[in-house]
């Protein structure tokens, strides 16, 4: 929690990065991890494996559908995050689907995370109307839920999430599923300032980013940029070094 | 299942949290909870109406007490002093007698209560009233309460009341200062208390949960944040067409000219002679335009599309009866249309997939998963996710986030209503028991909701067994599934134990989805509907008897339900009346016909 509320204070833009766990096998999380830190990341999205990623592409989930066929599960995730004992300085970020927070059990849920030292939650398929179901005991252990907010969004609405939102707020770039795109729209620059304007938290800026360019046009209307799918597909194919100039371009104040 | 009672509620906060219990208590007695009538009045207002308000008293005047029930209202009054049996007499709403239990002469005071409910409490300190106290809950052991009347109160919290339920059983638990934080009410106390009686579910969490779009705990609307503003658009183009008269007008019209309703109850006399019992009739949706019921949906739903300015349509299908459906009437409406369908089915349904070509459909093969319906419905999702603001995602079955469920019973539902006039027609009377066949659940639940409220017409809806239910390959999600949340819905689902969902597997394209409509898990939860399950096998047995016993061939999905039909006629009488829905034909399905009953000709 206090590595999440640290973001707002720092000044600068946030980078999230978010990994598929257990793409690859489930001992590969660790080094990932410890490489996203050293690499300079804000924040890091542990993504959990499940049958029917909806909100998902095909990147996110096909590297799912690997981290199945080797046995990873919610509980599991969380028990090798338990045994972590390196020295973690950035927060750490659960997102799952509902389905398997309810197989599971949101307190035990909330109690596992706690003790996995996980800061937030996202939950992408739990709709603001719903979040009684799972927020009351994550606020309990101290975890913040991650709010998010669309183009698609209402003004109402926005206004009644945003109202609710702590940590920062997770804005999505797109009407659509996550996934590396070539173009980002100007109405995305006008709904980035519409809801930094309005939101109490960082707002950080995530599905579709995966270039430089969507970086430069967005990056004096958000607080910060998740970046999923470009960096689950270069861990799948050993590229990860080239994913660090992305990185850096959002964390350094002068990039190269 | 035991109820819960959250008492000595002061504050708003408290009451919302208190709302998913079954009570909450008001205290007017003094004590450092007490409130007055009036505060009493403005909190039960926050509450549903299914919680009981229950007013405290230490023997207060009669005056007072009839004035609290009558201002806040009451719905239930309990006593902690020496009121008398006449005094409880004078109350015109229930009545809840405490008792502090120290010894077993307290334990007969307390078997000779004419109160409605005997409540137990660890003796007061201060107040009479709540101690907060433990009570010793063995020396209940010997006593002659009926565990229907008893109440347990005493220092209950959410650790010890499993115990308290474990060896009382009680009506009602009811709990205090267990669900405080230094001497105020903790409304994450109040939540997790009510969760540990009621059970890990959604069930403590429904009235929180806003309550639009649930049947009983189920349903709701699990949908990413950027399908939200689509979902609601919907509800309210819905709700609003819903009373239109001109768009029921439209509906009806198409239902009629085009679809060629309404369809025959078929009294089925060949059938009703080989089985032996029941008269039984056939409600024809095979005879429908296109083969199947799915057609009823997929005008209605298309016609409020256009009502919403929405000339792009997206569907899944699994036997392929909702895409021919949904093809059939984006040509006749000049609609864009794209069908997504699992490849396993595409080759399943040859047919239905040239029929969707031919009609002008785009026919997505889906490959990924099981390659069959759920995963057809994921891809659909995602369609609709991108395409959001000018496309329509015509659902198939009562499945999905709220208004799905509730709109596609309603357009099925002229199945059940036609029945209803034509059983009566000509029977006079209503039937006995009426099946359907339930994969997502679509014309059972417009078989059945005119019915629901009919208590002497039993409902059974027939899963698909597959193999067996208990094989891993079977379709059975009622008899076999656990509660969870997939496309939109809080529902049952056939789910591993880390809540991944697994395949299904029927030899029927149009049952073989894990998951089941909201309203169904609803109907089975309160035990209104009774589901059951039959085999491929038993499914294709029926397929052969339709057809040689009354020149039906129905769909295979539609056997499922003769078979269960079978079963269930058997011990049924001559004056009895069974109806079967026959949801749709098998031309669809003649290849696997072919294949698998061969040698048959």
């Amino acid at each position: 929690m206090k590595r999440l509320e640290n973001l707002k204070d720092s000044g600068d833009k946030a980078f999230v990065a978010y990994i598929m766990a257990g793409d690859g096998g489930l001992d590969k999380l660790r080094g990932q991890v410890e490489y996203l830190q050293a690499t300079g990341v804000t924040a890091i999205e542990i993504g959990i494996p499940f049958s029917d990623p909806v909100a998902d592409g095909p990147v996110i989930e096909e590297a799912g559908n690997r981290a199945l066929a080797e046995g990873v599960t919610l509980n599991k995730v969380l028990l090798e995050m338990k045994n972590w004992d390196f020295d973690l300085k950035i927060p750490l970020i659960v997102m799952t689907y509902l389905n398997p927070v309810i197989r599971y059990g949101a307190e035990r849920f909330a109690e596992s995370c706690r003790e996995a030292g996980v800061s937030a939650v996202i939950i992408p398929d739990l709709p603001f109307e719903h979040q009684q179901l799972v927020e009351p005991y994550l606020k309990k252990t101290g975890i913040t839920l991650i709010q998010l907010v669309t183009l698609t969004t209402t003004e109402n609405r926005l206004e009644d999430i945003l109202g609710a939102a702590e940590g920062f707020v997770y804005a999505v770039t797109v009407t659509g599923i996550t996934g590396v795109r070539d173009e980002l729209t100007q109405e995305v620059k006008e709904f980035m300032k519409t809801v930094r304007s309005k939101s109490p938290v960082p707002v950080y800026a995530g599905f579709g980013i995966s270039r430089l360019e969507h970086i430069e046009l967005l990056r004096e209307d958000v607080d910060g940029f998740i970046v999923g799918s470009a960096i689950v597909k270069a861990f799948h194919d050993n590229k990860i070094e080239n994913i660090e100039p992305l990185i850096h371009a959002v964390t350094q104040r002068n990039p190269v | 299942m035991t109820k819960v009672k959250i008492c000595g509620l002061q504050e708003l906060e408290h009451v919302r949290a208190a709302s998913t219990a079954d009570a909450a208590g008001f205290v007017f007695a003094p004590s450092r909870r007490r409130i007055s009538i009036e505060q009493a009045a403005a909190l039960a207002a926050e509450l549903p109406e299914s919680v009981e308000k229950i007013g405290v008293f230490v023997n207060a005047g009669l005056d007072e007490v009839l004035e609290a029930v009558q201002k806040v209202p009451l719905s239930m009054v309990q006593l902690h002093g020496d009121e008398t049996d006449d005094f409880i007499r004078s109350i015109p709403v229930k009545v809840v007698q405490a008792f502090s239990v120290r010894d077993i002469e307290d334990v007969k005071k307390l078997e000779r209560s004419i109160a409605d409910f005997v409540l137990v409490d660890a003796p007061g300190i201060d107040f009479r009233g709540g101690s907060g106290r433990t009570f010793d809950w063995s020396l209940l052991g010997g006593a002659s309460i009926d565990p229907e009347r008893l109440i347990v109160a005493g220092g209950l919290d959410a650790v010890n009341v499993g115990q308290a339920i474990n060896s009382l059983a009680p009506y009602m638990v009811d709990v205090s200062s267990g669900v405080e934080t230094e001497g105020n009410k903790d409304a994450d106390k109040i939540k997790i208390f009510i969760k540990t009686v009621k059970g890990d579910s959604m069930q403590q969490t429904t009235g929180t949960v806003k309550e639009t779009g649930f049947f009983g705990r189920f349903g709701g609307q699990f949908v990413p944040e950027t399908l939200m503003k689509a979902v609601k658009e919907l509800e309210a183009a819905y709700t609003e067409a819903k009373d239109d008269a001109d768009f029921q007008a439209d509906y009806h019209k198409y239902l009629k000219e085009y679809v060629g309703r309404e369809q025959p109850l078929t009294y089925a006399a060949r059938l009703t002679e080989a089985w032996g019992g029941p008269k039984v009739y056939l409600k024809r949706e095979d005879l429908n335009h296109t083969g199947a019921h799915k057609i009823n949906n997929a005008i209605g739903q298309a016609l409020l599309a256009i009502r919403m300015g929405k000339r792009k349509i997206v569907a899944e299908t699994g036997a392929g009866q909702h895409g021919v459906a949904t093809a059939t009437i984006c040509a006749l409406l000049d609609l864009e249309c794209v069908v997504f369908m699992g490849e396993e089915d595409i080759r399943r349904q040859q047919l239905n997939v040239f029929r969707m070509k031919l009609l002008g459909a785009k026919v997505e093969s889906v490959t990924k998963g099981s390659a069959t319906l759920k995963d057809a419905v994921n891809e659909a999702l995602r369609y609709w996710v991108t395409n959001v603001e000018d496309t329509h995602y015509l659902i198939g079955s009562a499945l999905g986030p709220h208004p799905f469920p509730t709109m596609v019973r309603d357009f099925q539902s002229v199945i059940g209503r036609e029945t209803r006039e034509q059983i009566l027609d000509k029977e006079g009377r209503l039937p006995d028991v009426i099946l359907a066949c339930v994969g997502g659940g679509s014309n059972a639940i417009g078989m059945f909701h005119p019915f629901v409220e009919d208590e002497s017409v039993r409902l059974i809806g027939v899963e698909a067994a597959g193999e067996g239910v208990d094989t891993a390959r079977h379709a059975a999600t009622l008899t076999k599934g656990t509660e969870g949340v997939l496309h939109g819905a809080y529902m049952k689902l056939l789910q591993d134990e880390n809540g991944q969902v697994q395949e299904a597997h029927s030899i029927s394209a149009g049952l073989d989805y894990p998951g089941v409509g909201p309203e169904h898990v609803h109907l089975e939860d309160i035990g209104r509907v009774e589901y059951k399950a039959v085999t491929d096998e038993e499914a294709l047995a029926s397929v052969i008897k339709l057809s040689r016993l009354e020149g039906i061939i129905p769909a295979l999905e539609s056997a499922h339900a003769v078979a269960e039909a079978e079963k269930t006629a058997a011990a049924m009488g001559s004056d009895e009346i069974l109806i079967i829905c026959v949801s749709g034909r098998g031309d669809k399905d003649m290849a696997t016909y072919a294949e698998k009953l061969e040698g048959l000709a």
